[in-house]
């Protein structure tokens, strides 16, 4: 049983980490917030079950076309509906949500309303101390690592990631040191959009496929960037953990309660904030005048 | 440049309001309305079934109404009653008063059917609910006829008889394993969807199982939209299960299907899988989903009467997939209502419905009688049972959907003899067999 | 002659000097007289069903503006307030046999009691955090209701609940009227002290607590009201429906109000009531498109954004009319002169 809830719990907060640094990022460099992340994600998803299940392409390139594509799409939108009303926090708001709204309808309409799935890139499962854990999973759980691990080294090394980090901790002084400052925003979002791809490909194979998909870990991933603190990569990926066991341990300890995971979850967020109002790790914005 | 803007915003609005407020066609033809979720398997059901029924009456020149044939017209009308109640009974609403139907067929979700009910109530028009198993649809009508005798349940019967009908197959699939495995008794495991109409299922099983000779080990109840259930299938694998009495209705069919399959977990799944029932269950479990039984309508195989290979194999050429139940439209048209106005030899909704309720006819899935409750009152339900409708026990082997139950020469009570074309021998999934024969 | 006769000049001389100024007030008097005539022109049962509709989501819209848009806390969960109105309204009327004019007051009363439950927690919380903690409100008590279905019915939601009036007719100007009550209501509270308290809490709490205002009591009361109003349109709705289910505390109802307010104009009231107005039954025309339907809706709210980030009607009075330099009264924007103290106005 413990064993169960460590496998579940690593691989549940996996996934909310690679959707919820995503979202911090853009939230922490531009002030986005990106209510369409999750949809992006879908988006990577389904070009992944286009391309393996109606095209026949191997799943690793199936995953290059579903990032590349989503990559261009979110930069795309960004560039067109976002970009212009960045000023406009409110309208920026529903802008994202607009644009979920219409990936989820473009999607209804091309492949209606019925589940799909992905076949697993490694089929079969092994025991562990007793417990059957998919080669899948800890496939997923591996990549993750991985992407993360990329992710932070992007960020800690690299010229770029110092822009990032600058741009993130105070946009007018990062312009000041001559950071080209809408250039670092189009490529934040490149990178956020990237992530969700990525997470598509990750999980697509765990998961059933429905134009509907994006709404509930929307919530969850939400819950973990304000739990960790919104800007913060280090409390995005704690708090995802963190809430990851939680939901796991609601599943295991209550069979009965299963459907209250979310509820759950988001009760936890709810008292941290009450105790520590920014989150985690998060860094108490100053009026921005 | 602003004045002509103004002018053709109000020439736009003005073009808004009379589209809407338009009325709807000439006369000669009976309309009727067909409403449910459009963009779903369910709701596709509903318009193709309808669709069949109309050229089927209209290439005869239509319904004989008193002393003129009149056509059938149908009036599509996406309920969109999985996201937003809202927009479905507005969407009756619009069906009554824009469209101007005379009849109604369709809806799904059962707390937007309950809505719908109530308006189609209001404009007095029948209508025939094929899709939603909630038993209060129908118990309104005999707590108060005045004002619901306009409504019928075309399909499924209702929950509580699906409880009946699961419990026959679980005894039955038991009994096998039983006979096949050598084991002593059964225990079973009930994995229910949080569903509200999954609750009173659990009670009765709870209570029920014991009385058939086998033990429940334990209940769960996943989320009925989850996408991994791991945790419920290491838990029931945990309690020594023999067999899963699954109720879902909703995704998690699937990942339930395919994980147990991936994980050769060693029990049989037997119950009510509603993704198991659609044809594309098989690929969307990626072949983990053999095996597993549900209850279910129509079987490509199986022929109840006459009637239902000649349904089953004009829907098939026509629409590529085998009809779900919501498909019922089609026997609601072509077998209720068509003959009930020919003999009332009006549309009037009072006159039709008074034929209809003591109507007794085949359908492709059986015969159809009106209940009534034990005073004498309508119910406007459905009779379960031989010789009326049973619906089958179907089991997905090697990628076909292959009805097992009713087995052949079953018997219920006092009946007399069931007896379907097409029924094949349940299969006992080769790893089962494998970890209990050790 | 003589008395009536000079009240009707009056009447007509501060009609022609007040009301026929200014667009904005010509469109609200026709607005309204067009609402109250409305059943006159027409008795499609359908048509008085969506602006029945209408008029309830425009109080809910309006209702998040006062609170997200003048007090500048953004919540995501508005439909909390209106799903604990109708909730509230339902089992009242279900249990107590209460009328619907009793149950729907103690259906807002309830959503007030709700609106100080999440208006505690959110007092320290910000911008975002705020956003997303009050987006879990919802969340949490669905999965509440699921958890006792005995009591609330659950999936299925609570059904059987008497007519909000006898006709569809009277329920038309009950609704309108409401709408039109509340709305000036909440119009006429940001017009007031309190308004212009809110109003600055949302551009400088800091500064609204140095001057010695006590910023927790006024955001609590913004809470309360914003709940108060949302409740009864929870409550109208649930009696019009004659159903309460679980749909009005979905997460799309709360997205689309905010989509709704931001789109016709935030801090302002008419603004999302305006919106309403035009966008449903907007969405139930595209019903001519049924799987077009939402994509339609998502591509007018993305291009309306682009060209009018600050909402449409903000936009549109902007063209209409100019503040005048000297006087800061609004003139129709043809004037070169300012109509009370005649600077020019360019």
């Amino acid at each position: 049983m413990i064993l169960d809830i460590l496998m579940n719990g690593l691989i549940t907060g996996s996934t909310y980490a690679l959707l919820a640094i995503g979202f911090s990022l853009i939230f922490g460099v531009a002030r986005i917030v990106n209510i369409a992340h999750t949809a992006f994600y879908m988006v990577a998803s389904y070009i992944i079950y286009f391309c393996i299940q109606k095209l026949g392409l191997h799943p690793l390139w199936a995953s290059l076309v579903a990032v590349i594509v989503v990559t261009l799409a979110g930069l795309v939108s960004y560039k067109f509906f976002i970009d212009p009303i960045r000023e406009h926090e409110g309208a920026v708001l529903i802008a994202t949500i607009a644009l979920a709204m219409a990936m989820q309808e473009i999607l209804l309409l091309i492949f209606k309303g019925d589940y799909l799935t992905v076949p697993s890139l490694i089929s079969g499962y092994l025991s562990i101390f007793g417990v059957k854990v998919f080669y899948q999973q800890i496939l997923t759980f591996g990549m993750a690592l991985l992407i993360l691990a990329a992710l932070w080294a992007l960020l800690m090394k690299t010229r770029l990631g110092l822009a990032i980090r600058s741009t993130a901790e105070d946009r007018e002084v990062a312009n000041l040191m001559g950071m080209d400052e809408s250039r670092v925003a189009m490529m934040t979002m490149g990178i956020s959009v990237g992530l969700a791809g990525l997470t598509g490909v990750v999980i697509v194979p765990l998961t059933t496929l429905s134009p509907f998909m994006w709404m509930n870990p929307l919530v969850m991933m939400m819950a973990v960037v304000v739990l960790g603190g919104l800007g913060s990569i280090k409390g995005s990926f704690v708090g995802a953990y963190i809430l990851g066991f939680a939901v796991t341990l609601v599943v295991f300890l209550i069979p009965m309660g299963a459907y209250l995971k979310d509820s759950v979850a988001l009760s936890i967020m709810i008292l941290v904030l009450i105790i520590r109002p920014e989150g985690l790790f998060g860094v108490r914005f100053e009026e921005e005048r | 440049m602003k004045k002509i803007t103004f002018g053709l915003s109000v020439l736009f609005i003005i073009f808004c309001a009379a589209t809407i407020s338009i009325p709807a066609w000439g006369a000669d033809v009976i309309k009727i309305g067909v409403i449910g979720p459009m963009n779903f398997l369910q709701g596709k059901g509903h318009w193709n079934g309808a669709l069949m029924a109309q050229e089927e009456i209209n290439a005869k020149g239509g319904i004989q109404v008193g002393d003129k044939k009149m056509k059938i017209k149908l009036v599509k009308a996406d309920s969109n009653e999985f996201m937003n109640v809202t927009d479905a009974t507005n969407a009756m609403e619009r069906l009554m008063t824009q469209d101007k139907v005379d009849f109604v067929v369709g809806g799904f979700r059962s707390e937007a059917v309950l809505a719908m009910q109530d308006i189609a109530m209001d404009y007095k028009k029948v209508f025939i609910g094929c899709g939603a198993a909630h038993p209060e649809l129908c118990t309104r009508v005999a707590k108060d006829y005045d004002r619901y005798k306009y409504f019928f349940r075309g399909t499924p019967f209702h929950s509580g008889n699906l409880v009946k009908t699961c419990f026959i197959q679980m005894a039955t699939v038991g009994a096998i394993l039983k006979k096949e495995l050598g084991l002593p008794k059964i225990k079973v495991a009930i994995v229910a969807e949080k569903a509200m109409w999954a609750d009173p299922m659990i009670k009765a099983a709870e209570g029920f199982i014991p009385k058939m000779g086998m033990e429940v080990v334990g209940v769960w109840r996943p989320s009925a939209t989850a996408t991994d259930v791991t945790a419920e299938l290491s838990a029931t694998q945990r309690s020594g299960a023999q067999m899963i009495f699954t109720i879902f209705s909703s995704s998690v069919g699937i990942p339930f299907a395919r994980q147990a399959g991936e994980l050769k977990v060693p029990a049989v799944q037997v119950g009510i899988n509603v993704e198991a029932q659609k044809d594309g269950f098989y690929e969307a479990t990626q072949g983990y989903g053999n095996y597993v039984e549900t209850l279910n309508t129509y079987c490509r195989s199986v022929e109840f009467n006459e009637l239902t290979k000649p349904f089953i194999d004009t829907y098939v050429a026509k629409y590529g997939e085998t009809p779900t139940y919501t498909a019922d439209t089609y026997a609601a048209i072509v077998y209720g209502l068509a003959p009930s106005i020919e003999k009332a030899g009006t549309i009037d909704s009072d006159k039709v419905l008074s034929v209809l309720e003591d109507s007794v006819y085949k359908t492709p899935s059986g015969v159809v009688k009106y209940t009534k409750t034990k005073d004498g009152k309508h119910l406007h339900d459905l009779t379960w049972g031989p010789g009326y409708t049973t619906s089958l026990g179907a089991q997905w082997q090697d990628g076909k959907l292959m009805g097992t139950w009713p087995t052949p020469h079953w018997k219920y009570k006092d009946s007399p003899e069931v007896n379907y074309k097409g029924i094949v021998p349940y299969k006992i999934p080769p790893w089962v067999i494998d970890y209990y024969k050790k | 002659m003589g008395i009536f006769g000079f009240y009707l000049k009056k009447l007509y001389t501060i009609f022609k000097g007040e009301v026929l100024v200014l667009p904005s007030r010509v469109v609200v008097v026709l607005f309204v007289l067009a609402l109250i005539f409305l059943p006159v022109f027409t008795e499609n049962q359908y048509l008085l069903r969506i602006m029945v509709l209408t008029s309830i989501f425009a109080i809910f819209a309006a209702s998040w503006d006062l609170l997200s848009g003048f007090t500048g806390q953004m919540n995501f969960g508005h439909a909390l307030f209106f799903g604990v109105g109708a909730y509230t309204t339902a089992l009242v009327n279900l249990h107590a046999h209460l009328p619907p004019w009793a149950s729907i007051p103690l259906g807002a009363l309830a959503a007030v009691l709700a609106g100080l439950i999440i208006g505690i927690p959110c007092l320290r919380l910000k911008g975002t955090y705020l956003a997303l903690t009050t987006l879990s409100f919802p969340i949490i008590l669905i999965g509440l209701v699921y958890s006792f279905p005995d009591l609330t019915g659950g999936e299925l939601g609570l059904s059987g609940l008497d007519r909000l009036s006898g006709s569809r007719l009277s329920d038309y100007y009950i609704t309108a009227g409401l709408m039109l009550g509340l709305c000036t209501i909440m119009w006429k509270i940001t017009e007031s002290n309190t308004g212009t308290i809110f109003h600055a809490i949302r551009e400088d709490e800091v500064a609204v607590r140095a001057s010695g205002i006590n910023t927790t009591r006024y955001k609590l009361l913004a809470f309360c009201l914003s709940g108060f109003f949302a409740g009864i349109s929870g409550g109208l709705y649930a009696h019009f429906m004659r159903i309460a289910g679980p749909s009005t505390l979905d997460m799309s109802m709360s997205f689309t109000v905010i989509i709704w307010a931001i789109f016709g104009g935030i801090v302002t009231i008419y603004g999302p009531v305006a919106a309403v107005f035009i966008l449903y039954p907007l969405m139930e025309f595209f019903q001519l498109w049924p799987e077009y339907r939402m994509l339609l809706f998502a591509a007018v709210v993305l291009f309306t954004l682009l060209y009018m980030p600050d909402g449409l009607i903000p936009w549109l009075r902007d063209k209409a009319e100019t503040e005048c330099p000297r006087c800061k009264v609004k003139n129709i924007a043809t004037r070169k002169k300012c109509r009370i103290c005649t600077a020019d106005l360019d």
